[in-house]
């Protein structure tokens, strides 16, 4: 079944999506969003981890290979909002250096543009959606920008606990910027501290799509169709433009949505697959693919968390799931003797039940009901996350196994190289020394498999066609009207939570598409 | 968009309980609250139930009264995308009763080898040395997912049931403090 053509058509109504909806319904474009899962509202947004399970994604699986598999379903979003209906929205920046790391280090590659062609865009971002923050005390790492619009949050005891120990290693530690509300912002209400914002924050407190750039694209007239997988973007008969996209409806029937440009936002692992199932005979390596890039150079941030055992009640069931403290005090990528890439260092956050559990994954029986009556009140945590180097081996590509509308499922391939495995030691032994420093009763470190957080790469950007997919803005730079937003277009990584980055870089792709758009319809 | 207030303000909140079938009928309740009532299995068997009571007890005490088997069995009755389950988020492809299934098969095989019985009818000093073993999988013959994979699923399945509802929160003491909470306590 057919559809009447519209400007654009966006799959995937998550962080990026969203910020190009918003951009180009208010420019007067007729905007459709497919997504594959349901349209969540926040009345449905229950306080349980239990039942914040629904929000994970549940469509056809990405099967994970290699030596650090991915935690897709963890990390992943399933409906409108995306991932950002259950992040934790710490919104630091990526720094200068991360923008020329091959020009200063000769590792991976420099991004097409530097810090200064993205930093209005954080700052314009931080005043649209709300940030709460201290831009001053961060610039003793960056270069200076706007204050954000609201003073940081309140700090609690599970936070406050550790600045004794980063203090006694040199380590200054600042407020954490975080996409929350320390007061009421915009007719959204001030953050009430029950550390259930993982579950998707019903109350508006924290920056969730629903609540920002989607709820003003759906006011500027941006139609959501929920239930909606997207299976192949189509081309025109010369594969010189794409006409839209075909897709499943809420009935699970057949449908073609066209559009003058087709937006790729269904994250990392979504895109690429795609990409590769839209191959046609003028595109045989799959849509964009002419460098055979496309699923390559997938990336994760590697996460070193040490807890610890104090000895008086930390309430540490009090704040939010975003930190309180951060640190870019090892951001430089040679900050680690023998090891390479940016760490950045977080503490202070809201632990839940499972949380506990978690904390020691070894324990069970007798000693796990002791331990969880303990950590109950005396347990908390720092984390530093650490920069994986771009790898043209960690990539998505497509299986023999179908899914239910016979696409095939994409697999994610990723391990760790020993740049990452090496700094991520780092940060546990430096997290040690900071939690005894703190005066920690016992502390200790996650081991076993190194943590996957955070998904990126996959249609990266550049400023050459042989090696990158997309241009700076995501304009594909084979087929003019294919766009591509959200992580996947990072071509490193850093160390920082990307969040912040993915909506400042829609921000501004979406500005481009919209001045350019004369240019994108002939 | 629905209009929702601060903590207390409860909206949605009927998709908080799990619904159970009771003579035919669609009764909603906790987890705990169907094994007391002897509430039929959809899809478990009686055994399957029993070692899974068993598994649940070893792993996290009073996950066999907080209903663990009636909680997976109910939620492996559901769509896939409907499922609050752990393997969902260890990113098992459905359906998620295979899981399960192959599970409780090599639990089984695993005991009667190692202690000539099914792990539900073991002494709970030998279930707890099989699970130790299980947990670094050094169970010989193992068949299936590996046994730490099923430590950590089941572990994590009881974790939910014994401390992830309200009455968890409250017999740690921790305050819940809801949003939109759960209904009938979960």
């Amino acid at each position: 079944m057919a559809n009447e053509k519209v400007d654009v058509v966006v799959v995937g109504a998550g962080a990026s999506g969203s910020v190009y909806a918003s951009v180009l319904a208010k420019a007067g474009k007729k905007v459709v969003l497919l997504e594959a899962g349901p349209d969540w509202e926040l009345s449905d947004l229950i306080s349980s981890e239990i039942w914040g399970r629904r929000i994970k994604p549940a469509g056809a699986p990405i099967l994970l290979e290699g030596r650090n598999p991915m935690t897709y379903a963890a990390q992943g979003g399933w409906g409108v909002g995306g991932a950002a209906l259950h992040y934790y929205a710490n919104f630091p920046r990526l720094l200068p250096t991360d923008f020329r790391i091959k020009s200063e280090h000769n590792r991976a590659h420099d991004w097409p543009i530097s810090y200064d062609d993205v930093a209005p865009f954080y700052d314009k971002v931080a005043r649209e959606t709300g940030v709460s923050g201290d831009a001053k005390a961060e610039e003793r790492w960056r270069p200076a920008g706007e204050a954000y619009p609201m003073p940081p949050m309140k700090t609690f005891r599970n936070g406050n606990i550790w600045l004794k120990g980063f203090d006694a290693l040199g380590i200054p530690m600042v407020p954490a910027p975080v996409g929350m509300n320390s007061v009421e912002f915009n007719g959204r209400p001030a953050c009430l501290y029950d550390g259930w914002c993982h579950v998707g924050c019903p109350i508006g407190a924290l920056a969730n799509p629903q609540i920002t750039y989607l709820g003003e694209a759906r006011k500027a007239g941006a139609e959501v169709r929920a239930l909606s997988t997207v299976t192949r973007v189509l081309t025109n008969q010369a594969g010189t433009r794409v006409t839209g996209v075909e897709y499943y409806d809420a009935k699970q029937q057949k449908q073609t949505q066209e559009a003058s440009v087709v937006l790729l936002a269904a994250w990392s692992a979504q895109n690429p697959r795609l990409l590769l199932n839209s191959a046609t005979d003028k595109h045989p390596k799959g849509l964009g693919n002419a460098s055979g890039l496309v699923g390559r150079y997938m990336m994760s941030h590697h996460v070193a968390s040490t807890w610890a055992m104090f000895d008086e009640d930390i309430q540490n069931h009090m704040g939010t799931i975003a930190v309180q403290y951060m640190s870019y005090e090892h951001y430089p990528k040679t900050s680690h003797d023998g090891a390479f890439g940016s760490s950045f260092i977080t503490a202070g956050f809201a632990l839940k039940t499972t949380d506990l559990a978690m904390s020691r994954a070894d324990l069970f029986g007798p000693e796990l009901a002791d331990y969880m009556r303990r950590a109950a009140r005396n347990l908390a945590g720092i984390k530093t996350f650490g920069e994986e180097q771009a790898n043209i081996e960690n990539r998505v590509e497509l299986t023999s196994a179908k899914d239910e509308f016979g696409m095939p499922l994409g697999k994610l391939i990723h391990s760790y190289d020993q740049d990452a495995v090496a700094l991520w030691n780092a940060n546990l032994e430096e997290g040690l020394k900071v939690a005894k420093a703190a005066g920690a009763k016992e502390a200790w470190s996650s081991r076993g498999s190194i943590p996957t957080s955070h998904l990126m790469g996959g249609t990266i950007m550049g400023s050459s066609v042989a090696a990158s997919v997309v241009d700076s803005y995501g304009q594909s730079h084979e087929i003019p009207n294919l766009w591509v937003a959200g992580p996947s277009i990072f071509p490193t990584a850093g160390a920082s939570n990307p969040t912040f980055t993915i909506f400042a870089l829609s921000r501004r792709g979406a500005e481009r598409m919209a001045s350019q758009w004369a240019t994108l319809t002939n | 968009m629905a209009n929702i207030g601060r903590r207390g303000f409860v909206k949605g909140a009927t998709l908080g309980a799990l619904a159970f079938t009771v003579g035919g009928a669609e009764v909603i309740m906790a987890a705990g609250e169907a094994r007391a009532r002897g509430v039929p299995f959809r899809l478990l068997d009686a055994h399957q139930g029993e070692t899974l009571e068993a598994l649940g007890e070893t792993l996290v005490p009073q996950a066999r009264e907080a209903g663990i088997a009636h909680f997976i069995d109910q939620q492996l009755s559901v769509p896939p995308h409907e499922s609050l389950l752990q393997a969902r988020i260890f990113n098992f492809r459905p359906p998620f009763a295979e899981f399960y299934r192959t599970a409780i098969t090599a639990v089984d095989e695993g005991g009667r080898k190692l202690f000539g019985r099914d792990f539900a009818q073991l002494p709970a000093a030998d279930q707890r040395e099989f699970v130790d073993r299980m947990r670094q999988n050094k169970i010989e013959g193992w068949t299936g997912r590996p046994g730490a994979i099923v430590y950590a699923v089941l572990r994590a399945d009881a974790v939910d049931v014994v401390y992830g509802t309200m009455e968890g929160y409250e017999a740690l003491g921790i305050p819940y403090m809801p949003h939109i909470p759960p209904e009938k306590r979960w």
